[in-house]
């Protein structure tokens, strides 16, 4: 499984910058794409997005692969709203007796909710391809989000990786033993495989208990604190915000 | 005649084909894409969502104060909800593979409420780190997942066990359940975000209709994958059911 940390590359100007900064960044972007009436500011962050992409080296491969599910969501929804909703008609045809209808209006509210899905996906991808997940838990606890939530997320994150080598395990001596020739024998061996991981995370869980407890756990999760704000990355960030406020409010 | 029945069967097939391919490709069906809501539509699921994590929250922290394990419980059980729905399973009607959401099976196992969490936190990092579902949307898919998907298969399987159903059927019955609940309420947090202008009932009808070539093979995924977990959880370690309120000592007895 490739999740986007670990593309993550320390030597970045991106990944510099205060994980808080590019939380709060990422927010205010995300409430202006999702608000602007059109698809031109939509398109223009997923084009910038696009670009710090480029200039944080992260494979096309990767880039293609994550983009490639909301991507083809946007082109149907612009599909969809183009030829069954919408009141101006733009052409209409006749195939094998059913007529097809494009709508000028559908057209117009289509690429808006694709160029939104398309920017507001950029937006976040960048936040994620750039942060490394402790900065971000340091982020989203300055930004008081309840620890306890935090925790989980934590736990969570460094069980996902050890949990799907376990799945894998399964899943291959499954394949191999004949466990998915046909629909019948599939549905079962994925029941044990779903219960044999829900087993496995339940002895984990008491494991880890042990051991922590052993390490002075007492039920709360130290979190990584952030250095001071530096002003350059403050001033930074609020001109680029004002300049991409001017792009919305034309 | 033969012509009118085309036309129909033309009518039905074209939307049904985009749903296929808007839901089915690849189908991380249960997750709504970032940017797909307007701020409106994303603010509301947000406000729906914000009472049950703080609930779920609220016992979280009450139980870990008895229980030291219960924090990394919970959190592997995010994990384990992450990978399955993660996990690509053939779906032969349609043609694709798809993805069970795991929603009821962490229903039944933790009560709906921390399975909410259990769901905020699986879909924040799905969010993050593999730009599935959204920060945008993630109210809506709390709400849709979590929310519904959690309480269905609680509820099912506890009413179905209460009039003295058997355990694999009872854990059939939630997983099937939760997932169509869940489907239920994707779509009609979709229409009501990508409606427009238009009327809401036509396009929900439209939406509900284009998931059905995965949501039904896929309901019927998730129930077995939930009674095969319950089944296994009850003949290895019945006694952690017991510890978890699934089952009652009675039943494990008998």
């Amino acid at each position: 499984m490739e999740l986007f940390s670990e593309y993550f590359k320390k030597d970045t100007l991106f990944s510099r910058i205060d994980a808080r900064v590019k939380l709060l960044a990422a927010m205010v972007l995300l409430a202006m794409v999702l608000s602007y009436k059109g698809f031109a500011f939509p398109l223009l962050m997923a084009l910038l997005c696009l670009f710090f992409c480029i200039k944080m080296r992260i494979p096309l491969r990767v880039f293609i692969l994550r983009f490639s599910e909301p991507l083809f969501i946007a082109a149907v929804v612009l599909l969809l709203k183009f030829l069954f909703s919408g009141e101006e008609v733009l052409f209409s045809i006749n195939i094998m007796g059913a007529r097809i209808t494009g709508h000028k209006d559908g057209l117009m509210d289509g690429l808006q909710i694709a160029s939104r899905i398309w920017g507001a996906v950029s937006v976040v991808a960048v936040l994620g391809l750039s942060t490394p997940f402790n900065e971000f838990m340091a982020g989203l606890s300055w930004l008081r989000v309840p620890k306890g939530f935090i925790e989980i997320l934590m736990f969570a994150y460094r069980y996902i990786f050890v949990l799907f080598e376990d799945a894998m395990v399964i899943y291959n001596s499954q394949k191999n033993r004949l466990g998915y020739s046909n629909v019948r024998r599939g549905l079962s061996s994925f029941g044990v495989l779903a219960g044999s991981l829900t087993l496995k995370a339940l002895e984990h869980s008491q494991n880890v208990t042990v051991a922590m407890v052993q390490r002075g756990y007492d039920g709360n999760m130290p979190i990584l604190k952030h250095k001071p704000f530096r002003a350059s990355e403050i001033l930074f960030s609020a001109l680029f915000l004002i300049v991409m406020g001017f792009a919305w409010s034309i | 005649m033969k012509i009118q029945t085309l036309k129909i069967r033309i009518q039905v097939f074209i939307p049904v084909l985009f749903g296929c391919f808007l839901f089915a490709r690849n189908a991380y069906a249960m997750h709504i894409s970032e940017g797909i809501l307007p701020w409106n539509w994303a603010a509301l699921w947000f406000a729906v969502a914000a009472p049950f994590v703080a609930y779920g929250l609220y016992r979280l922290k009450k139980l870990s104060n008895t229980d030291l394990s219960f924090k990394p419980l919970v959190g592997l059980m995010a994990a384990v909800v992450f990978i399955i729905s993660c996990m690509p399973i053939p779906v032969p009607t349609a043609g694709t593979c798809s993805h069970p959401c795991g929603t009821g099976m962490s229903g039944i196992l933790l009560g709906p409420t921390i399975s909410v969490l259990v769901t905020a936190v699986a879909l924040l990092i799905q969010a993050l780190f593999l730009a599935h579902g959204g920060l945008s949307t993630w109210g809506a898919d709390i709400v849709s997942m979590g929310v519904m998907g959690s309480f269905a298969g609680f509820l099912t399987f506890r009413a179905l066990r209460a009039i003295k159903i058997n355990i694999p059927i009872a854990g059939f019955m939630a997983g099937l359940l939760a997932d169509w609940a869940t489907y239920i309420t994707t779509s009609v947090e979709l229409a009501s975000g990508i409606k427009g202008d238009s009327p809401f009932m036509p396009l929900f009808w439209k939406i509900l209709i284009a998931f059905i070539p995965t949501q039904l093979p896929l309901g019927i995924l998730e129930g077995a994958m939930t009674a095969g977990m319950v089944v296994l959880l009850y003949k290895k370690r019945p006694d952690l059911l017991v510890k978890m309120r699934v089952l009652k000592p009675e039943e494990v007895a008998a």
